[in-house]
């Protein structure tokens, strides 16, 4: 007797695909969500950037998922421009009350449920009309004459440039209004999970605790580059590569500001935050701005003048050289005997826990800096290596000196 | 020293020496992190900055050479070579541990042919272009195609500058989990630095590296594509192309009585392409741009009698329609005066929606902008020495204007 009469094939069907469906998932960190998710707690315009068929759905479903909301989707290219700013309804009499524009059905079910996720789908294949009343929706959050409450957040997803046929491209100021996140899928997670375990990405949890010294730290660290380059401030993108993608104007180092200071909240790390920043203001202010956060996260020059004994340099040898730089600086900026001989000390801390050539630039100016007074430290001596590496240098420059003589004089 | 230990002292005075004299790239260079390594021939990076060395290699080697070696390596990851060779091996399907070799050789020959002299020695075997017969100054990308592994690369199969030169794990690195490697970001605040230290000192590299540097950190865009996306948004931007309409109601509207649906509605762009016949555009290029444009015209749907064709040198040849095209004479040579080009463009017939303009840009420019979108499509051109001109030292060509959308063509797909 078989197990399944004739009747049921679909019955089995539907077991084969049950047992298809059934995937486990593992924790796994995943800075692309981790960066939508920060985008989207920050309820700013985020806009994915990925070929067709990567997944940006799938991600879309998890996020709504973990955040609770429900996911409505829309896809833009099979909608028309009535839909997104309201269909005319003529009425009886037009000219005495006016044309209603009328919502379509899942905005007006969006805005009674207060809350959601809209998803707007494959915007760059949608025609510059529908465009146009997308962009007021995600903009001005109104369709038709409906205003979308708060708890509603957009995210909209087009493929890019090389990939989309109809090569949409969004114009400076509208680049301008979103985060720019580019979707890539992960070889090995695609394995894995076509094998059966997907990723369950851990999303970060903004602390309570650190609200406020997270918002201090994201003022200083945009104010500080700022004030420090103000070129940065506003800069159209100049070129056609750059086009449609982010740049940096107050508006967008705003946005760059507050998902800084969420990234903080969260302990996210650095990989998230430079997609955030590079996403809002474009590659090269948003490396200047990681950039100065690095050096915010160098120990400071008086803290290791302070104790020398106890300090700790950074491991990578340009930031440590950074470290030391920044050391005799500020010796020189304010010098006394004792800084003199504490940065002596640093210097050999430094030569004995890493490469001796980042002491020689700092070492060579440090002894500039000496007065006459002074008695040379005792350190000095466990420097010598260092006096020896320069010279060494110095002699390899004089024989590359010498070969280039004797190349030229062989006529070569 | 015993022999078979790593002499440091050698090694490092040797970095010391490429920082002095390549001060840019100094960032870059104490960045790396020094991996012993005895399964190395010489010394090799991974795509994590990790330099390996071989004890022995840098005990038989003078410490000038070893000065060249660093900076060979480091170009390697500044360059972005694994990248692109992973990038290169995906595009042309070039797979297996011979492809890999020879993306080796093709970094070493961009790298080498502007790494050495003025304080640096280039280093003994390090292979140059003029070894495979080939010219200096191209791109790893175009070396590429243009040797194959045989009797002119016969010495070189123990090249091996590891992964962070040719994108293939060797099985002696230490991979993504091992200690000091750099992350994503980090690699990218490093080639930033080094790319703003090169920018904010013109004149202190050569012009490989200041090349580099303006492009490290823009996605390769093949002018084609940039071509194709630039006159598709004009002839597809309102007025031009297809667009909903409220002029007509839409069938639909019989199903939804009391509402106004607009309709779809198609006008073909028309498009006149313009170019520059001068004697400093050669045949080549104006044939593969020409080519292009109509394939791309083609695309968005524009009919061929509704793109045409005109060569303009001093003065506007006659507007030729592309459908009698494959013997469109581009007549002229020497001077050139696109306004003349413009002019004719506007006058004719019906007014074109889109001009797309192929030129070395060597020429006066309309001084207001014209009744259409303008697409500029440039050919690359040497940049002169400011003053070399000795009759008119104030002599600078101008720069296509502001209302145009100027696309540079023929560059490689960039990353140097």
């Amino acid at each position: 007797m078989p197990r399944y009469p004739n009747s049921s094939q679909l019955d089995v069907a539907g077991e084969l695909l049950a047992l298809l469906r059934d995937t486990t998932t593992e924790p796994r960190p995943d800075s692309q969500l981790e960066a939508l998710t920060l985008t989207v707690a920050a309820d700013l315009p985020v806009l994915l950037w990925g070929e067709p068929g990567i997944g940006k759905t799938a991600a879309l479903t998890q996020l709504a998922a973990t955040l609770d909301l429900p996911l409505t989707t829309v896809i833009a290219s099979v909608h028309e421009p009535s839909d997104f700013s309201g269909l005319p309804v003529i009425g009886d009499d037009p000219a005495e009350q006016g044309v209603p524009m009328a919502p379509p059905d899942w905005a007006v079910r969006l805005v009674r449920a207060g809350r959601g996720l809209l998803f707007l789908d494959e915007l760059s294949t949608a025609p510059p009309a529908v465009q146009a009343a997308l962009l007021r929706l995600v903009l001005e959050r109104r369709i038709g004459s409906l205003q979308l409450p708060p708890g509603v957040r957009i995210v909209a997803a087009a493929n890019p440039r090389a990939s989309a046929a109809d090569g949409w491209e969004l114009s400076p100021p509208l680049a301008n209004r979103f985060v720019h996140l580019q979707w890539t899928h992960d070889h090995e997670v695609v394995v894995r999970g076509l094998g059966g375990t997907w990723p369950q990405a851990t999303l970060p949890r903004l602390d309570p605790e650190r609200l406020a010294a997270s918002v201090e730290f994201a003022r200083r660290a945009v104010c500080g580059l700022l004030a420090a380059r103000p070129g940065l401030v506003h800069r159209l993108p100049s070129n056609e590569a750059r086009r449609g993608g982010p740049w940096p104007s107050p508006r967008s180092w705003e946005m760059a500001l507050c998902l800084v200071a969420f990234a903080t909240a969260a302990g996210s790390s650095r990989e998230v935050l430079s997609l955030l920043v590079r996403g809002t203001v474009g590659d090269g202010p948003g490396l200047e701005l990681l950039a100065s956060l690095d050096r915010m996260d160098l120990p400071d020059p008086e803290e290791l003048l302070a104790d020398p004994a106890g300090a700790v340099l950074p491991e990578r040898g340009d930031l440590r050289q950074a470290v030391l730089d920044g050391v005799v600086a500020a010796v020189h900026n304010r010098p006394s005997r004792d800084r003199w001989d504490s940065a002596w000390a640093l210097l050999v801390r430094a030569l004995e826990t890493g490469a001796p050539d980042l002491v020689v630039v700092p070492a060579t100016t440090l002894a500039t800096l000496r007065c006459e007074a002074w008695p040379v430290p005792a350190a000095i001596e466990k420097l010598a290596g260092v006096v020896s590496l320069s010279q060494r240098a110095d002699r390899t420059a004089a024989r590359v000196q010498a070969r280039v003589a004797v190349g030229a004089q062989a006529g070569r | 020293m015993t022999p078979g230990t790593l002499d440091r002292d050698r090694l490092f005075a040797a970095r010391l020496h490429a920082a002095r004299a390549r001060p840019y790239l100094a960032t870059a260079l104490f960045a790396l992190h020094v991996v012993e390594s005895r399964r190395v021939p010489t010394m090799a990076v991974d795509r994590y900055w990790r330099c390996y060395v071989s004890p022995a290699f840098v005990d038989r080697t003078p410490e000038e050479e070893l000065a060249g070696v660093w900076v060979h390596e480091v170009s390697h990851l500044l360059r972005d070579h694994h990248g692109r060779s992973d990038r290169v091996a995906r595009e042309r399907g070039l797979h297996g541990p011979g492809e890999r070799l020879r993306m080796n050789i093709a970094a070493d020959c961009e790298i080498n042919d502007d790494a050495f002299g003025e304080g640096l020695v280039r280093p003994e075997g390090a292979f140059v272009p003029e070894d495979l017969r080939l010219p200096d100054g191209q791109l790893m990308e175009d070396y590429l195609r243009q040797f194959r592994l045989g009797p002119l690369t016969e010495g070189l199969a123990w090249l091996d500058c590891g992964s962070g030169a040719d994108g293939l794990e060797r099985d002696w690195e230490l991979g993504p989990d091992g200690a000091h490697g750099l992350t994503p970001q980090e690699r990218d605040a490093v080639r930033f630095r080094v790319a703003q230290g090169i920018t904010g000192r013109p004149g202190s590299a050569p012009q490989g590296w200041e090349r580099w540097a303006e492009e490290a950190f823009q996605a390769p865009q093949p002018w084609r594509e940039l071509l194709g996306a630039a006159i598709r948004t004009a002839t597809s931007g309102s007025g031009a192309g297809q667009d909903y309409t409220y002029g007509r109601p839409s069938r639909r509207s019989a199903g939804v009585p009391g509402v106004v649906l607009p309709i779809l509605r198609r006008r073909p762009p028309r498009v006149t392409v313009v170019i520059d016949t001068s004697g400093s555009v050669n045949d080549a290029e104006l044939g593969s741009a020409l080519r292009e444009v109509a394939a791309i015209s083609r695309a968005v749907g524009g009919r061929r009698d509704l793109v045409s064709v005109l060569s303009c040198d001093a003065s506007a040849g006659v507007v030729h329609p592309l459908c009698r095209a494959e013997g469109i004479p581009l007549v002229g040579g020497g001077g050139t005066d696109l306004r003349a080009g413009f002019a004719r463009a506007l006058r004719t017939g019906q007014r074109p929606d889109v001009i797309v303009v192929l030129t070395d840009g060597q020429t006066p420019w309309p001084s207001s902008r014209p009744p259409c979108r303008t697409v500029v499509g440039l050919f690359p051109r040497p940049r002169p020495a400011s003053s070399c001109d000795e009759d008119d030292p104030d002599y600078v060509p101008d720069s296509p204007p502001d209302w145009a959308r100027v696309v540079e063509i023929g560059s490689g797909p960039g990353g140097r």
